[in-house]
């Protein structure tokens, strides 16, 4: 077997951080090869690198035993780099066939051959059953399908080295086999693929050869045949990791929050969310597990008061909450961990003693009258740095210079500080490494200990097996079915997920 | 009363008044489909104005005098492009920064170089050269007012089709609009948002500045200060209105252009000055009121400080 | 150690304040040497007039609007809202607010007060009407409220020459405003600067308080940096933007009422069209300062000071005194470009400050 790219001793610094550290790697011709690694681990930077965003400080790269050095993107691509994006850089309103022939449109004196194009789409879609429309509008399609425009634009590009970065995140099981199809069939065409995710249960399933990162280096190279999920983790992580398991909650308590058949309004007049209805209760965690797009985002806003209801009724403790303002929520005891911790969650500009605040700026303990009780300020906000153990350098930095798992350590503890009876988690370890997701989940299993009630959604099925009480599982706004997490399997739950059927054409 | 108001001599006056607004508009679309808020186009045609009436006074010559314009709008444009594009900063801030820019520099340069204030006259009747086309401009009603323009009024007309062409049916057309939506997407494939963004800029100073030139050029080769009052703000809001479509800002500056030539007739028949002057920016203002919920991508970017 | 003092004394000379002043001054000195005057000489007298003698108590004057208007825009732009209507707002008042001061009877200071409020609402009002129309019709205010200028100018034009105006005057303008209902001048340096000046002193010091420990302050602070961010927060956004939209159009209204009732007694279109200039250069000058009070004060001053120069700049050297605009709005263009000089380090194509995170959101594709 021919090899078709090598890195060696690929490395790259940033200001206080070796993302990459000698890496080396071989792919071959017609090969599916997974690389595996935590949130972290230096997978993203590689890739980059890979991909011609920036060039390595030390290393080279060879494709088809050639040295190359890329100075743009557009260098990769013409080598035959395709990289199929984890979220999606497409264009919604354009059509596919613009998006797939963007920049390298056939085209007469600059005149593009519509035509043309939209055959040329249709013959590679046909080619390796990729189901597509050339002429619908990307922002029409619904997300499963976005991820076949993006394959069939390197493919446009005659890529030979598909690298797919963690491109399972926003599929349901059954569309994620079918992906596998596609990439099994264009590894038997002689292409190369580089398949990045942390899931092993995907690497056993479809690697041909695996390549572990951690820390920057590249620790292990193994043969799928001859190795086990659980070595590869301890690859990855570098010790046995148990992941955190919730175990049965000590005591149930009382309903805190009551749902009932809340319906919210969406887009050409289909409802987004439809008549769901479930309690939560204090002492146990409820797992909504729902592929992006199918209401769970609504459903939270609603709850949290960031969205107009309908229909129905929303009731926290009691009290009637379906119409006041996300103010008067946060009083009766909601706490909310938003999914969108950049833009919702937290105030790049803002200081971190800033972020830290707000939500809480106008109770007793943060103000006395029209002011803010600074010191109070100041002493919380040190707590919780320490608490939480966030690793910034003072309390008045800004926000933006926070990693991702940081920056949700500070959205995390702010939220979960005040002990409130409720609290909405939304994707709360998403592009957080391991160390985090580990510290989240431990702390979130604590307050639901202390008697909160926990409502969590989230894309990664393990992390809802591992900490729910009950699963509830979402689909097309509609509550579909309520799992036991210590009966049900990542199969069943998988098929409740798009709506007990297989995922349609 | 109504026919005596809606005659053909009307429309003839409404395309006049188009004119400048469509041309500085068109700048402006090229500027939205590339992801830039240009909001100095009234700088650039209060620039573009001064530009003109000063090189028609030193070369007599209304083609060194629209070039001129050009060259000026060019100048303010390329101050938008480093500022907003290169150096990242406020795109809308900054325009604002331009358009008191070019106000402090037109009006420091009139008595500078000419001597005068308020107002300038250049020597010899330069005017933009009006040409009726043979035989079209004798087709009644349509005649006299489509095919009796400048050659700036032909150059805008035309112009709406052919952006349209070049936005959805050229390769530069469809990169510009992916430049415009999703930047980084574009780049990954290896097309330069700055790249396009410059060029979007520096069309929109040309034709601002064009427009300027019809504005004091065109009917009375006079340079007064603040001669665009406002025209480069509606083209702003043409703009909004017609959704970065050609033919959707044509019937924005369509509208504009009818009520400032209804608003010059009723000037004739003795209203205050004052009402048919604010006339154009109420209707504006109401047809803004109208065309909500179009505006959600402006409403996020002024939510941040410089 | 020399690194450290080398690195702080680039932090000053590098920051984009100062860069901005070197660029805007040459650039100036370009524009005087290209169209026949003496830069050094023009830059002499406009530094000298504005800031000595007379020139200073002019310059002091001068400081009551422009820092006035700059902080009507300040208070609404760290809130996150682009106010460009000051113009109109500053108008509208200036009307309401003489016409009060001559109709309304009673003792002078009383009058004063009334008029000088009745200026303030309504200035306050025609800032809630771009306002209302982005809270309610999501019709971004930018616009309309700019758009409001040129309706001000026309309304006040209007009611200045029929209503309101000083029948058989050879210009449109008002009666004068009675002479008990006037706000007094203070001496100082041999001349009257009104005492609107120690008014003003006290905003500044009220919103650098308010702005720093008031939870006002804070919810507006957060506001401006990111809307969904306070929303998220429990902050009421609309409610915010009517409240900070009005208080800018109030303080808009009250330097409105301060250019009539203490300093030109009477409302007179032209005048006052040519005022509308101090709203801009308010503008300018919250930009400069960052939208921070204190430094508003002194960048106030500053630019009032260039403003004076330059009249005593034409006075002497015959360059025309809007250069001084020229330069102002050059500050401002480049303050707002970024224009720095930072320490050096090598920065090569694409490198980013730290590594690139692993892409997060689920592909909403249609969202913005």
């Amino acid at each position: 077997m021919t090899t078709e790219l090598e890195l060696r001793g690929i490395t790259k610094r940033f200001p206080g951080v070796l993302a990459c550290d000698g890496i080396d790697l071989t792919a071959r011709r017609g090969e599916i090869h997974c690389l595996v690694g935590e949130n972290g681990a230096g997978k993203t930077t590689l890739m980059s690198i890979l991909y011609g965003l920036f060039p390595p400080d030390e290393g080279e790269m060879l494709v088809r035993g050639r040295p190359v050095r890329f100075n743009s993107p557009l260098d990769a691509i013409r080598l035959g780099l395709g990289m199929v994006h984890q979220a999606f850089k497409l264009f919604p309103s354009l059509t596919v066939a613009e998006n797939v022939i963007f920049r390298e449109e056939p085209a007469k004196l600059g005149w593009i051959d519509r035509k043309g194009a939209v055959a040329r789409v249709r013959e590679l879609a046909d080619a390796y059953g990729l189901a597509v429309d050339p002429t619908a509008k990307v922002e029409d399609l619904p997300v499963g399908v976005l991820q076949r425009v993006e394959i069939l634009k390197a493919l446009y590009r005659d890529a030979s080295i598909l690298i797919l970065d963690e491109p399972t995140a926003v599929l349901t099981p059954q569309e994620r086999d079918r992906l596998f199809d596609v990439m099994r069939r264009l590894r038997d065409s002689g292409r190369t693929i580089l398949f990045i995710t942390h899931k092993l249960a995907e690497v056993m399933a479809v690697a041909d050869r695996i390549t572990v990162l951690r820390n920057g280096r590249a620790v292990a190279e193994l043969d799928p045949a001859a190795t086990t999920p659980e070595e590869i983790s301890r690859h990855m992580t570098g010790r046995d990791v148990e992941p955190v398991r919730a175990g049965p909650s000590p005591s149930l308590g009382d309903v805190v929050l009551s749902v009932d058949a809340l319906t919210v309004a969406g887009v050409h007049g289909l409802p987004s969310v439809s008549e769901v209805s479930f309690d939560v209760r204090s002492g146990e965690i409820v797992g909504i597990a729902a592929v992006a797009g199918n209401g769970q985002t609504e459903l939270v806003e609603a709850i949290a008061g960031l969205r107009e209801a309908t229909a129905g009724t929303v009731t926290l403790r009691g009290v009637d909450i379906t119409h006041l303002d996300v103010a008067a929520r946060r009083r009766a005891g909601m706490c909310y961990v938003p999914e969108d911790r950049h833009r919702v969650g937290t105030a790049a500009a803002a200081s971190v003693s800033e972020n830290l605040l707000m939500g809480y700026q106008r109770t007793d303990t943060m103000k006395r009258g029209a002011w803010l009780r600074r010191g109070a300020v100041h002493t919380h906000a040190h707590r919780l740095r320490e608490d939480y153990a966030i690793r910034v350098s003072g309390i008045d930095v800004a926000a933006g210079t926070l990693s991702g798992g940081n920056l949700q350590k500070v959205a995390l503890a702010r939220e979960m500080t005040h002990e409130a009876p409720l609290i909405i988690a939304e994707q709360p370890t998403r592009g957080v490494d391991i160390g985090a997701i580990e510290f989240i989940h431990t702390r979130l299993v604590a307050a639901r200990d202390r008697g909160a009630a926990i409502l969590l959604v989230s894309a990664e099925l393990s992390e809802i097996q591992s900490l729910a009480t009950r699963i509830l599982v979402m689909f097309e706004g509609r509550i579909v079915a309520e799992l036991d997490p210590d009966v049900a399997d990542e199969a069943e739950i998988g098929l409740h997920m798009t709506g007990g059927r297989v995922a349609g054409a | 009363m109504l026919a005596q108001l809606v005659d053909m001599s009307l429309w003839e006056s409404v395309v006049r008044a188009l004119i400048p607004v469509l041309l500085a508009a068109v700048g402006g679309l090229i500027c939205e489909r590339a992801g830039v808020f240009q909001i100095s186009l009234e700088g650039m045609m209060l620039a573009g104005a001064f530009a003109a009436v000063a090189a028609a006074h030193v070369t007599g010559s209304a083609l060194a005098a629209a070039v001129t314009a050009a060259l000026a709008g060019v100048l303010l444009s390329l101050v938008l492009a480093f500022g907003a594009v290169s150096r990242g900063g406020n795109a809308i801030v900054l325009g604002v920064a331009i358009n008191i820019l070019a106000v402090g520099l037109t009006s420091f340069l009139l008595p500078q170089l000419f001597g005068v204030r308020g107002s300038f006259q250049p020597e010899g009747d330069v005017r933009i050269l009006r040409l009726a086309l043979p035989g079209l401009s004798d087709i009644p009603f349509l005649g006299p007012v489509l095919f009796n323009l400048s050659i700036l009024g032909y150059l805008a007309l035309l112009l709406v089709p052919a952006i349209w062409l070049f936005l959805f049916r050229t390769q530069l057309g469809l990169r510009l609009r992916g430049v415009g939506e999703r930047p980084l997407a574009a780049e990954t494939l290896g097309v330069s948002p700055t790249a396009y963004r410059y060029g979007a800029v520096i069309a929109s100073g040309v034709l601002a500045g064009l427009a300027g030139a019809q504005l004091a050029l065109g009917n009375v080769g006079v340079f007064t200060e603040g001669i665009s009052s406002g025209r480069g703000w509606i083209a702003v809001v043409a703009v909004m209105l017609g959704r970065a479509h050609p033919f959707g800002v044509l019937a924005a500056c369509l509208l504009f252009g009818f009520t400032e030539a209804l608003g010059f007739r009723l000037q004739g028949q003795g209203y205050p000055v004052q009402i048919t002057d604010a006339l154009p920016f109420v209707v504006t203002l109401v047809a803004l009121v109208i065309a909500r919920k179009r505006f959600r991508r402006l409403l996020d970017l002024t939510a941040s400080t410089v | 150690m020399p690194e450290r003092i080398g690195s702080r004394l680039l932090g000053v000379v590098g920051h984009p304040v100062t860069v901005a002043l070197l660029v805007a001054f040459g650039l100036g000195a370009v524009v005087i040497a290209l169209t026949g005057g003496d830069p050094l000489a023009a830059f002499g007298e406009m530094l000298g007039g504005g800031f000595t003698g007379s020139g200073l108590r002019n310059t002091l004057s001068r400081t009551i609007p422009i820092v006035g208007m700059a902080l009507a825009f300040s208070l609404a732009f760290r809130s996150g809202v682009l106010n460009l209507g000051g113009e109109g707002q500053m108008l509208m008042g200036a009307l309401f607010g003489t016409m009060a001061a001559i109709v309304v009877p009673g003792p002078g200071p009383l009058v004063v007060v009334v008029a000088v409020l009745v200026g303030a609402a309504v200035g306050a009002a025609w800032a809630l009407l771009p306002a209302l129309g982005q809270t309610v019709f999501q019709v971004p205010l930018l616009i309309t409220s700019l758009l409001l200028n040129y309706v001000a100018r026309a309304t006040t034009s209007y009611l200045v020459r029929y209503p309101f105006g000083e029948p058989g005057a050879a210009f449109a303008s008002t009666v004068a405003v009675p002479e008990s209902n006037r706000i007094p001048d203070f001496q100082f340096l041999g001349g009257g600067i009104s005492i609107s000046l120690f008014f003003v002193l006290g905003l500044v010091a009220l919103l650098a308080v308010v702005y720093r420990r008031s939870v006002f302050g804070y919810e507006t602070a957060m506001l401006g940096h990111s809307g969904p961010f306070a929303r998220y927060g429990g902050v009421d956004v609309e409610r915010k933007t009517l409240v900070v939209m009005a208080f800018a159009g109030a303080i808009g209204g009250l330097v409105g009422s301060h250019l009539v009732l203490g300093e030109t007694y009477r409302y007179i279109d032209a005048d006052m069209i040519a005022q509308t200039g101090f709203a801009w250069t308010g503008l300018m000058v919250s930009l400069l300062a960052y939208n921070r009070p204190v430094p508003i004060l002194f960048a106030g001053l500053f630019f009032a000071g260039l403003q004076i120069g330059g009249f005593a700049m034409e006075r002497s050297t015959k360059v025309s005194w809007q250069l001084a605009e020229v330069i102002q709005a050059l500050v401002i263009v480049a303050v707002v470009s970024r224009l720095a000089v930072t320490w050096r380090r090598r920065r090569r194509l694409g490198e980013e400050t730290g590594p690139p995170q692993p892409e997060m959101e689920a592909a909403h594709v249609g969202e913005v």
